[in-house]
């Protein structure tokens, strides 16, 4: 135990990075030995993030697991340093529970397999490392290594599709999400520039997260220079996690990506993004945070209510799922905004349900795709006859994301609501936040509207005949959504072990406010 | 006392049971649903006698300051939201209160969910999805009984939530009827847009409380240091939650279009348990109400207005299913106003007869359509041939409701009508007197159209209508048992027992008290509406044409339920959908098309435009570079010079 | 001694030399042997002033000839490397005209 826990960080990176390397040397002409590998480095990611995440001693709080290798001396000060909290402990296993699930749902690639899944494998490294890694520069390396692979996983294995009114190739999907993603991290680049420039002033130059975190809770950083830097973090992770109005990629690129794309664009990529805006923004400038904060709340509520009402009139199932995404993202920053210990938590807990949740979502929305080869909604109609399986999950997953009682949702966006209800007590800006988590109650009651309409029209009722051949999900199908529902209703019951793991470490966060 | 958190615990276990296994067990499942809620009604009395032998003393038990009851408390933790022992931070836990009103609530709950459930072996056998039809049962057995015991406002959300999903689903069990998916939508969006106003309102308890406790809310109060601003905010909005519920105006469309569903789920949801849990809602938070006061006058008038509007429209209705809804609205209106006068007991008698007696309508309802599918009460008649015991059992509901005396109805609305007497205007009186004649009036109408009237000819002949068979009879002659006789519970009868008043109240037992001129009046207008109804639907000796033809734009407004259907309607197409699709457009259009294309054609416009410096010929690049050097070298013995 | 302005002379019109050619050469060929011309242009000047001024300030006696070395060397590379793209282009489009070759536009 003791030589996994001083190599877990460091493996959990390494295994799909290797994994991605050794997968370029097999061979191009055998496509499911190359699925069967993906499965194989999934797997063992999935065992290591597990094993993360229970091995995470929720009484002891901090940084736990930690290692770190040296790299660049003074005055660069940068290092390969690895360490697990109790914020990212849960994104760790969320993303090895998608990247496992996106490796088997990646069944029905035919194109290029081998290339799919070694692109599949880097983007989660990519994802891991910005989770578990405590120094600036490799929390930007790893994080572009997330970004990077999306491009050609939507450019070369989308699917383009015509609106009528306007087209969306997957050219123009890929090329968007990477601009946008680009852009958005040259605003952290240059944030972080800054950040170590000021630290550099005081004395302490190093890209370390730890000293800096410590610097800026000394009070050893310019109040005015914090609030000069956060913004850049703000809406530079803040386009990752689809802030208003910055959220358009997101849409659109779930509308051209192949479903288990998808599946790790929302639910992991857009994580990353509010998992920035937390770890970077709010713990190494905390006064910038505390002012931007109002600003922020309100882009959330915009977020919620936007998304959603946006959500209501689309008909491809991917844009109401894009748009949905969109709005319930709205919570997570809401949540962090209130700065409230319950808000916080219940942002961190919505990341990780709703990565489970919209997961869940393309996971069947690809299952009607592959068969029916559409996904317009209003020309679909009477699924639950055919794909009684594919139906009920996604009824279930409807009503998870409407913030029933019994799933994870709405534990999480209760904690949010509350959150907001009190942070005044911390913050001072009172009609704000009652208002946003006002409005916040007001948007779950609108992803009812959108969620039943869906269902109604398209999954109840009688079947055209030209749906007659469209068959129930397969067994890998199955399998996938099936575990999603049994995590969702799991948390959604028993939050505890989540919320205890989170609750400390959010706590030793808002310390600093 | 502490085992009653099986009550609800046993049917959650049997749902998963029943979805996965049902094909494989005896019976579609159907035995397990009905054996957990069986042994809930067991365990109900096992905590009825549990707690009539608790004392202030006893361990878990206290006498609680804000009702003045005694109630009896268990916990069990569930999360922690925030770090334990920090300021910010709050426990959450299962926990029940077991006192005079969950009790009463439980039994009712209990024993009509096992009624209904035995009844649907009868009423929905053959049907291809009878296992999760079952499974939905135990489910929102589970969560309704989970919503009269929970002890915190958090948990009492949660099962308020799950039961309207569960209504959701029953609905829309025959989805394949636009009609039912149609009703299933609008039941739960309806109810979630009043859930909406439930949560605000108890999470703006919370930041007042910092709990969300229900006891720590009422002690507060209680105590008076409650702010009144809070006290009336909360409760109104939480009012907006029992409206949405309870089917109040100007919540109550989604309810007569939910009798699409399986007339059973019919019988308990909506009817006695669910819709009832606005009421129960209310009296739980009555501390809260009552302090706030501005808010029970809002919870009379709301049930006034609805009371006098549902029971107008059951009048004109022809649909016998939507006739009992609309009454069902009416009754949930009487309770309301009652709750409004500050008639607690009255209330949740009245909450209690009219469970038992408009289940029994229901379920007479559903055999009768069980027989004839038929619905329209234009094409019955005469049935009290083919299906006597139907028709004395329907008979004896619906005169119950009525207020036809010594049947439970009488008692408890006389009880309510007491209370309105005494507690609010004159007005209100005279109003609810109205109602309750309207209520006599329309129950006469379906009572004697449906089983004494004339039977329409060319009716009937294609299949044989026979009376209920035993599994759907017995519970209608239980239920038939204490819609006649539940009555009886209100007296002070010699002995121990002090009536229903003694048991269910708020602060000080009430004895049974009989306002004499309210008693004979109500019973003068309950017969008078029953001979009406005689003579107009079974002898015909009084025609209502002049009546009719006389106020025919008044009577096609009731018909056409006062346009509020259309209104939300118009508001949902004309308004919501209007408004989504153009935010939808405004992202694509604006946000995308002007903001981020737009300035991505004009990187690529600018490109184009210079591009044509670029010939391609290697000579061309290299002088330039060439001169450039030149220029640099030029530049640098300038600075050293 | 031959002074140092001779050699810088030299270099001067050799580079100058190989500049006209580069820009006014239509082959490709001879493109290439006229960079050669600069960069052994540049090496006489290299070494000339090594030579002058060994001692002078802080520069030594091998600062140019070592310079003037890693210039042989890259120019070795350079030449294996542009024969070697000239071979494939000939190859290509059968030509080494340098007008005909202008794919680096648009």
């Amino acid at each position: 135990m003791q030589a996994l826990d001083q190599a877990a960080l460091f493996l959990i990176v390494l295994a799909p990075l290797a994994g991605s390397l050794l997968a370029m040397f097999m061979s191009r002409d055998r496509p499911k030995d190359a699925w069967y590998f993906a499965i194989l480095v999934a797997a063992v990611t999935l065992a290591l993030s597990i094993y993360i995440f229970v091995r995470y001693d929720y009484t002891a709080g901090g940084y736990q697991l930690s290692r770190s290798f040296g790299w660049l001396g003074a005055p660069l000060d940068i290092n390969l340093s690895l360490g697990v909290d109790g914020i990212s402990a849960p994104l760790v296993l969320l993303n090895g529970i998608i990247l496992m699930g996106g490796v088997l749902i990646a069944q029905t690639i035919k194109h290029r397999t081998r290339d799919f899944f070694v692109l599949l494998l880097a983007l989660g490294a990519g994802v891991f490392g910005v989770f578990i890694v405590r120094d600036l520069f490799f929390l930007f390396f790893f994080y572009e290594l997330a970004v990077l692979p999306m491009y050609l996983l939507i450019g070369v294995w989308g699917s383009s599709t015509d609106f009528g009114t306007f087209l969306r190739t997957k050219e123009y999907g890929a090329m968007k999400l990477m601009l946008y993603l680009v852009a958005g991290s040259v605003l952290i680049w240059i944030g972080i520039l800054a950040l170590y420039l000021e630290a550099g002033q005081q004395g302490v130059s190093t890209f370390d997260m730890a000293k800096l975190s410590d610097l800026a809770r000394d009070g050893g950083l310019d109040p005015t220079v914090q609030r000069w830097i956060f913004p850049l973090f703000m809406i530079g992770f803040g386009v990752l996690a689809g802030l208003w109005p910055f959220h358009t990629w997101s849409p659109d690129g779930h509308v051209a990506a192949p479903t288990s794309v998808s599946m790790l664009h929302a639910g992991v990529l857009m994580k990353l993004g509010a998992y920035g805006i937390i770890r970077v923004g709010m713990d190494l400038t905390p006064a910038g945070a505390e002012f931007w904060m109002p600003v922020l709340i309100g882009l959330g509520t915009v977020n919620v209510l936007y998304g959603a009402i946006s959500a209501m009139s689309q008909g491809d199932l991917k844009y109401v799922i894009g748009y949905s995404s969109v709005s319930h993202m709205g919570y997570v920053l809401m949540g962090i905004a209130t700065l409230h210990p319950i808000g916080v938590a219940g942002a961190v807990l919505q990341m990780f349900s709703h990565g489970i949740m919209t997961a869940l979502f393309f996971v069947l929305v690809g299952a009607i795709y592959d068969r029916a080869h559409i996904r317009d909604s209003h020309i679909l109609n009477g699924l639950f006859k055919r794909m009684g399986v594919v139906s009920f999950c996604f009824a279930i997953a409807g009503l998870a994301s409407l913030g029933l009682p019994g799933f994870s949702g709405f534990i999480a966006e209760f904690m949010v609501f509350t959150g907001a209800f009190q942070s005044d007590v911390r913050l001072g800006f009172v009609p704000m936040a009652l208002l946003a988590g006002g409005l916040g109650v007001v948007g779950a009651a609108i992803t009812a509207v959108y969620i039943l309409r869906l269902l109604a029209r398209t999954f109840f009722g009688e079947a055209d005949r030209q749906w007659a051949h469209l068959t129930d999900a397969s067994p890998v199908e199955k399998g996938v959504a099936g575990a999603f529902v049994l995590i969702l209703v799991v948390v959604g019951v028993w939050p505890e072990p989540f919320l205890r793991v989170i609750n400390v470490s959010v706590a030793t966060l808002l310390e600093a406010f | 006392m502490e085992l009653a958190w099986l009550i609800p615990v046993l049917s959650f276990i049997a749902f998963p049971i029943i979805v996965f296994w049902g094909k494989r067990l005896p019976g579609g499942g159907a035995p397990l649903a009905i054996g957990a809620i069986a042994a809930g009604f067991a365990l109900f009395w096992v905590a009825l006698l549990g707690f009539l032998a608790a004392t202030p003393d006893t361990e878990h038990c206290l006498t609680d300051a804000a009702t003045g009851t005694l109630a009896c408390n268990f916990q069990r933790a569930w999360f922690n939201a925030g770090l334990p022992g920090l300021p910010d931070s709050v426990a959450l836990s299962w926990g029940m209160t077991i006192d005079p009103l969950a009790l009463a609530m439980l039994g009712m709950v209990t024993l009509v969910a096992l009624m209904v459930q035995i009844y649907s072996l009868g009423y929905m056998k053959g049907d291809p999805h009878f296992g999760w039809y079952y499974a939905c049962h135990a489910l929102f057995a589970a969560a309704m009984l989970t919503l009269v015991l929970a002890d915190s406002f958090l948990l009492l959300y949660v099962a308020w939530e799950l039961v309207g999903a569960c209504s959701y689903l029953l609905i829309g069990f025959w989805h394949e009827r636009p009609a039912a998916r149609e009703a299933a939508k609008k039941a739960f969006i309806v109810t979630r847009l009043g859930d909406v106003g439930l949560l605000l309102g108890i999470l703006l308890l919370w930041r007042e409380v910092g709990s969300f406790s229900m006891t720590a809310a009422f002690e507060l109060a209680h105590s008076g240091e409650m702010s009144h601003g809070v006290a009336t905010a909360s409760s109104l909005l939480m009012l907006l939650g029992a409206m949405g519920k309870s089917a109040q105006f100007p919540f109550h469309v989604w309810l007569p279009d939910a009798m699409e569903g399986p007339t059973p789920v019919s019988a308990l949801i909506h009817a006695a348990t669910m819709v009832a849990a606005g009421v129960y809602l209310v009296a739980r938070a009555f501390p809260i109400f009552q302090y706030s006061g501005d808010a029970l006058m809002a919870v009379a008038i709301v049930g006034l207005v609805t009371a006098l509007m549902a029971s107008t429209i059951a009048l004109t209705s022809t649909d016998l299913k939507r006739i009992l809804a609309y009454s069902t609205i009416s009754h949930l209106g009487l309770m309301m106003l009652s709750l409004g006068a500050g008639g607690y007991t009255a209330a949740l008698f009245h909450l209690l007869a009219h469970g038992f007696s408009k289940a029994l309508l229901f379920l007479g309802a559903g055999s009768v359509l069980h027989s004839t599918e038929q619905q329209d009460i234009r094409h019955m008649g005469g049935l009290r041939k083919a299906m006597p015991l139907t028709a004395l059992l329907f008979s004896l509901g619906a005169m119950s409701l009525g207020g036809i005396p010594i049947l439970a109805g009488f008692w408890s609305k006389d009880e309510v009508l007491s209370a309105v007497s005494h507690g609010l205007h004159p007005v209100f009186i005279v109003l609810a007197l109205v109602t309750a004649l309207l209520s006599a009036l329309y129950m006469a109408r379906a009572m004697f159209v449906v089983f004494f009237g004339p039977s329409p000819e060319s009716e009937h002949h294609d299949h044989p209508v026979h009376d209920a068979p035993l599994a759907m009879a017995a519970p209608m002659v239980l239920l038939g048992v204490l819609a006649a006789g539940f009555g009886l519970i209100s007296f002070n009868w010699p002995g121990s027992f002090g009536g229903i008043g003694s048991f269910l109240f708020y602060h000080e037992p009430e004895g049974f008290h009989f306002t004499w001129w309210l008693g004979i009046l109500s019973t003068i207008l309950a017969v008078a509406a029953f001979a009406f109804g005689y003579l107009v639907y079974v002898r015909k000796s009084l025609s209502l044409e002049g009546f009719r033809r006389s106020f025919a734009p008044a009577i096609r407004v009731v018909e056409r339920k006062y346009y509020v259907d259309e209104l939300y309607q118009w508001v949902v197409d004309r308004v919501v959908m209007v408004f989504s699709r153009f935010i939808a457009l405004f992202d694509r259009a604006v946000v995308n098309d002007v903001l981020v294309n737009g300035p991505a054609n004009s990187a690529r416009r600018l490109g184009v435009a210079m591009r044509l410096h670029v010939t391609g010929h290697v000579y061309s690049y290299a002088l330039v570079m060439a001169l450039g050097a030149a220029a640099l070298a030029i530049l640098w013995w300038w600075r050293v010079a | 001694m031959v002074p140092l302005t001779y050699f810088q002379l030299l270099s001067a019109a050799l580079f100058a030399i190989g500049l006209y050619g580069v820009l006014a050469r239509r082959s490709a060929v001879l493109i290439v042997l006229s960079i050669e011309l600069m960069l052994n242009a540049v090496n006489i000047n290299l070494i000339a002033a090594a030579s002058h001024m060994d001692g002078v300030g802080r520069f030594s006696n091998f600062d140019g000839q070592i310079i003037a070395i890693f210039v042989i060397t890259i120019a070795a590379a350079e030449v294996g490397l542009a024969l070697a793209i000239i071979l494939r282009m000939y190859r290509n489009r059968a030509t080494v005209d340098v007008d005909e070759i202008n794919l680096m536009k648009w």
